[in-house]
């Protein structure tokens, strides 16, 4: 909201307090100030001048020489550009030393030659909106040599933020009241209204509860036309556009008081008027031409007639309102209640002036002051006359209730040490609250959010402040959660993982459509397990997603583009699914995807450079789990290759895939994208639990190799698996260590592959004998032998 | 004979000089002191000699040998050390190393378990909750009226089961009271979504830390001692904070909490970094009537509550000034967290 420190100054004399101190005062009073900004003349030393003499400059075409009279008892001579004046004019005079703003200070100098003792200024120079190009032209009757500042007095405004529970601030009278309190000063009296008399209605009638008051009062004889310069200054310096005198007073009164008022041209109005929730599908045309169509939990003010004439609290009509040709008014002012008109202006995604202070509560009192004020203001300002009584319908609404501050807990929270009984009563009553009894408190109807004693606590903690409560520095002692061991074991593999050479990314949950094709989550997807919003902001994130590998391609993409040639990316987080089953069940578990491609690491001198293969992603998710082993299970996915259950001592924990090639060329991949995705559960279950470590072997060990020749369509996992099987106590470790294959078929036939694997035999008792060796190896070897398709070379 | 020994000798030490390898050496120590070796076949004298002449001859046989053995070793050492040197000869110390491929926690994790790290050295425990939340535990349990502005579909993404996705982090809160009983002393860090253009100062997605401490004696002074600890442990002992009274629907009395930035060459500026306060009794009466008992009863126990986002404190450390770059996962933006 838009405060005036001079429309301020109308309730409270703040001439002491500078811009900056205004801005703590609100601040540490939990009213924020997002800004502050001087408005008018910049300096004193702009004054009014008259040209007495302008002539050619020698050496400039476009200059001239000026004599000004700036009634210091000689003429200033200033050299000048602008050619809208004429001798004689007046117009501003920034002397040097001036200070324009932007560092801009004027000085005394020389234009082309010529010395030119000052600057000779437009009107946006010196902080007014340009009417014509060149220079300000002054009226006549002002005396030479005045200070501008004293003709245009500048304005301070303050951009304040007011929370959605001091609704009571949305005012100069409002805020007045809050600076009075909090700076111990005077409330100068309010702007004296019209007396008006009051008579139970009979030309309105009550139909909504959304309207529990209402009142109307009817002034003839206007003539509308242009508000005095102080009425446009006043809005113009909030910001608004002066309208007509008419209008430009009911903002008036909204701005100075806070309640809104609506007039009508009583020449639109029917007979009486009624105020009822609008019909289904009832079409209205507010003042911003919009046709609305309403519904009835909205409520209108119509008139015999049938039509509405305003949305009442949020905007009036377009064939209602005051016009040049208005001659009598009815002035609406009433009390709407909150909730009915915020569901209105959410409904209609329509907000005014008016429904933003309807919507958060205004003061039931303050119903019929605006109105005297507004009436006396349009019998001033535009010559009407007060036509009978101000008609009232309905009751005042009571909306505030003496409210209980218990003392013990008020110290409670607040700390005994921290507040005396007194100053905290007394904060109450500087905010304009008045004692029933020892602990008993009456609110003032514009406090409608102090209805609870935790209220009042909060009333004498925001103006005592925090900086007068001493900081504590004690603790409780506290279980770790599950959570905490969870958290441990993810930033561990984190760890590991950036250790291992890895970029831990943050991607938006939200995915688009087209990244599902990009998602590998663990469980194949159906239709039904997606998560979609029902409003996205755009259809690049549109749903939940189910798997974290879209994200990963998706920064894949984009470091590529940008020429990275290594890629090594990961992300552990949240993945959505919904279980079906038509319980809308949703389910929601971290997960770790791995994304490898491209250079295995950053090129350098010594060796080339090779791409990334599949057994390097197998090698990490071995170094990330050491004590269990890892297998890869082939399982066949749409738009994958090699597409696999990644398993962890033969149980599934992710799966593992590359991505198809068509796709990696869509993101300019020139080496094969490899992704994986763990669940998270069952990589923390596999991490090694709290554990006895084992002595040394005591014994020397001795080792033997095999040498197999395997047909290509074998896998490895057969000879490993075998190998399982194999029950040797002396066999404590094997590897494969070799790999050959002879695609010319001449130390090989090409459909088989030889495989080298070294096994090492150990006794706990004593030291191997070559025989003891021989025997388990040998049985070992027949073991193997027995594989289908085997042969021992 | 002596002279024999001593012509020996010195053919030998030529010999062990000339080499110029250890074969060589070896050949040379063979030719000498083999068993087929001129001072071996000259000691073979011996026994020809009279008595009085065997000790001297024997002393002069064994000074040969030990001369012999004595050049051999020092000459082994030097052609050691010779090759040694040779070694490395030509080799190029300012060459760069082998790269290792470096990687690196995200910022966001970084000043997270920064911000854990400080919160359980007070006593904090890590808590949870659903990201995907219902209206009662985003909202109600938190005092946040049926028609308060953040309910609204426009800031909210909702879900057509009702549903909807968190907008903060202070659901947990409510989860977790509903389950523990008196303390709790938690803090949820977790993402929370609002329905935000992405933009340089605005993510849809963005991480927030939440903390709640409720026990039967909890007041303002906790809250602020509690703060003002995290934020110098986390940006340094001077480090100045203020509470700037506000409002939240959960909390009352509410504070913005705002820390001094000094940053060289500019003045220093108050920027807004949380927002805490004392739980709202409602919030609590909430809780009393979802777990239908009164351990939570406002009447017995208090609490403070606070929330800080994450990215912001990142932006802050690090002085990120486009919060994107937080989700855009740029390499060359992340190999400065390496």
């Amino acid at each position: 909201m838009l405060t005036s420190l001079k429309w301020l100054n109308d309730h409270l004399d703040l001439s002491d307090h500078s811009p900056q101190q205004l801005d703590d005062l609100l601040t540490f009073a939990g009213i924020e100030v997002e800004g502050i900004e001087s408005k008018g003349v910049p300096s004193e030393l702009i004054i009014v001048a008259q040209v007495k003499e302008a002539v050619q400059h020698p050496d400039a075409d476009k200059l001239k020489v000026c004599q000004v009279d700036t009634g210091e008892g000689s003429l200033r001579q200033i050299v000048c550009g602008a050619k809208n004046y004429k001798v004689g004019d007046k117009v501003p005079c920034a002397l040097p030393g001036a200070d324009l703003g932007g560092g801009f200070v004027i000085k005394e100098g020389k234009l082309r030659g010529v010395p030119s003792n000052g600057m000779l200024c437009g009107a946006s120079e010196i902080g007014f909106v340009d009417a014509e190009d060149g220079l300000m032209i002054l009226p006549d009757d002002l005396q030479i040599g005045q200070p501008l500042i004293e003709i245009f007095p500048s304005d301070t405004i303050l951009e304040i933020e007011i929370t959605p529970n001091r609704p009571d601030l949305l005012s100069h009278r409002g805020t007045a009241r809050e600076l009075a309190a909090l700076s111990h000063k005077e409330l100068k009296p309010a702007s004296e209204g019209a007396s008006l008399e009051t008579a139970v209605a009979t030309d309105v009638q009550l139909d909504t509860s959304t309207c529990p008051y209402y009142t109307a009062t009817r002034i003839s004889g206007v003539s509308i036309g242009e508000s005095p310069a102080w009425l446009k200054e006043k809005l113009e310096a909030i910001g608004l556009r002066p309208i007509n005198n008419a209008v430009d007073i009911t903002n008036y009164v909204l701005h100075e008081l806070g309640h809104p008022l609506h007039a009508f041209d009583a020449a639109k109005v029917e007979g009486a008027l009624v105020v009822r929730a609008a019909r289904e599908g009832e079409v209205f045309k507010a003042l911003d031409e919009v046709d609305y169509t309403l519904s009835p939990e909205d409520a209108v003010i119509s008139d015999n007639s049938g039509s509405a004439l305003a949305l009442a609290g949020v905007m009036g009509g377009l064939d209602s309102g005051v016009t040049e040709s208005t001659t009598d008014i009815i002035l609406e002012s009433a009390y709407f209640t909150t909730s009915e008109i915020r569901r209105t202006s959410r409904r209609l995604i329509l907000s005014s002036d008016s429904s933003y202070r309807f919507e958060r509560g205004t003061d039931p009192e303050n119903v019929l002051a605006a109105a005297a004020l507004a009436t006396r203001l349009i019998i001033e300002l535009t010559g009407g006359t007060l036509e009978g009584a101000t008609q009232i319908a309905g009751s005042l609404p009571v909306l505030t209730q003496p409210v209980t501050l218990d003392h013990d807990r008020l110290f409670q929270l607040m700390g005994r040490e921290n507040i005396t009984l007194d100053q905290a009563e007394g904060i109450l009553e500087n905010l304009g609250l008045t004692k029933a009894d020892a602990t008993t408190w009456n609110v003032p109807s514009y406090r409608q959010d102090l209805a609870r004693h935790i209220d009042l606590v909060e009333e004498i903690a925001r103006v005592h402040g925090l900086d007068n409560i001493q900081s504590r520095f004690a603790g409780t002692f506290v279980e770790p959660s599950e959570t905490d061991a969870s958290y441990d074991a993810q930033l561990n593999i984190k760890k590991s993982l950036a250790a291992l050479g890895f970029y831990e990314t943050q991607t938006i949950k939200l995915i688009s459509e087209a990244q599902l094709a990009d998602s590998l989550p663990i469980r194949p997807l159906m239709e039904g397990d997606i998560i979609r919003v029902a409003l996205p902001l755009s259809e690049d994130h549109t749903l939940l997603r189910p798997s974290l590998t879209a994200g990963l391609i998706q920064v894949a993409a984009r470091n590529i583009a940008q020429g990275a040639d290594s890629l090594r990316f990961f992300e552990m987080g949240r993945q959505f699914r919904n279980a079906g089953g038509g319980k809308a069940k949703d389910l929601e578990a971290d997960s770790l995807a791995l994304l490898m491609g491209g250079k295995r690491g950053p090129s350098n001198w010594s060796e080339k450079a090779n791409t990334v293969d599949l057994y390097d992603l197998k090698a990490v998710l071995s170094a990330l789990l050491p004590q269990a082993t890892i297998q890869l299970s082939p399982r066949d996915r749409d738009g994958w290759l090699l597409c696999a259950d990644i398993t962890a001592n033969g149980k599934p924990i992710g799966t593992f895939a590359q991505l198809a090639p068509a796709r990696a060329r869509e993101i300019d991949a020139t080496s094969p994208i490899y992704v994986a995705e763990l669940e998270m559960k069952k990589v923390e279950a596999l991490i090694q639990p709290a554990f006895k470590a084992s002595d040394l072997p005591q014994f020397p060990g001795s080792s033997r190799d095999v040498s197999l020749e395997v047909p290509i369509s074998v896998p490895n996992a057969t000879i490993e698996k075998a190998l399982g099987q194999f029950k040797e106590p002396l066999l404590v470790d094997w590897a494969c260590t070799d790999l050959f294959a002879d695609p010319s078929g001449e130390k090989l036939d090409t459909d088989k592959r030889a495989i080298t694997y070294s096994f090492h035999y150990r006794s706990e008792t004593g030291t191997l004998k070559g025989k003891q060796v021989d025997s388990a190896h040998e049985a070992l070897r027949n073991h193997l032998s027995n594989i289908k398709g085997i042969t021992l070379r | 004979m002596s002279q024999d020994l001593s012509s020996l000798t010195q053919d030998g030490l030529a010999a062990i000089a000339a080499a110029t390898d250890e074969r060589m050496l070896d050949d040379a120590r063979i030719a000498y002191l083999g068993k087929k070796g001129s001072i071996t076949a000259a000691s073979a004298q011996m026994k020809s000699l009279p008595n009085e002449e065997k000790p001297a001859f024997g002393a002069a046989l064994n000074e040969a040998r030990n001369t012999i053995n004595h050049a051999i070793d020092e000459k082994k050492l030097a052609l050691q050390t010779a090759a040694d040197a040779k070694s490395v000869e030509g080799i190029d110390l300012t060459l760069p190393g082998r790269q290792i491929p470096v990687g690196a926690l995200h910022p966001i994790t970084q000043v997270k378990d920064e911000a854990i790290q400080i919160l359980r050295r007070m006593g904090f425990a890590l808590a949870d909750g659903p990201e995907i939340e219902d209206e009662f535990h985003c909202f109600d349990a938190l005092n946040t009226p049926a028609d308060h502005p953040a309910r609204n579909e426009k800031d909210t993404f909702y879900f057509d089961s009702g549903k909807l996705l968190r907008t903060h982090t202070s659901s947990v809160q409510v989860r977790n009271m509903e389950k523990q009983t008196p303390p709790v002393k938690i803090i949820a860090p977790g993402s929370a979504y609002r329905r935000d253009e992405i933009d340089a100062t605005h993510l849809s997605v963005f991480t927030q830390l939440e903390g709640l401490f409720v026990d039967k004696d909890v007041t303002l002074a906790d809250l602020k001692g509690t703060l003002e600890y995290f934020y110098k442990a986390l940006f340094g002992p001077e480090t100045e904070t203020r509470f700037r009274p506000h409002f939240f629907p959960f909390t009352e009395p509410s504070f913005e909490i705002d820390i001094k930035l000094v940053a060289k060459g500019q003045e220093p500026k108050w920027i807004e970094v949380a927002g805490c306060g004392m739980v709202d009794p409602a919030v609590f009466s909430a809780i009393c009537e979802s777990r239908k008992d009164e351990t939570f009863s406002p009447d017995n126990i208090t609490g403070f509550a606070f929330g800080m986002g994450i990215d912001r404190l990142a932006m802050i450390k690090w002085g990120i000034r486009d919060i994107r770059a937080l989700i855009e996962n740029d390499t060359r933006f992340l190999s400065q967290f390496a």
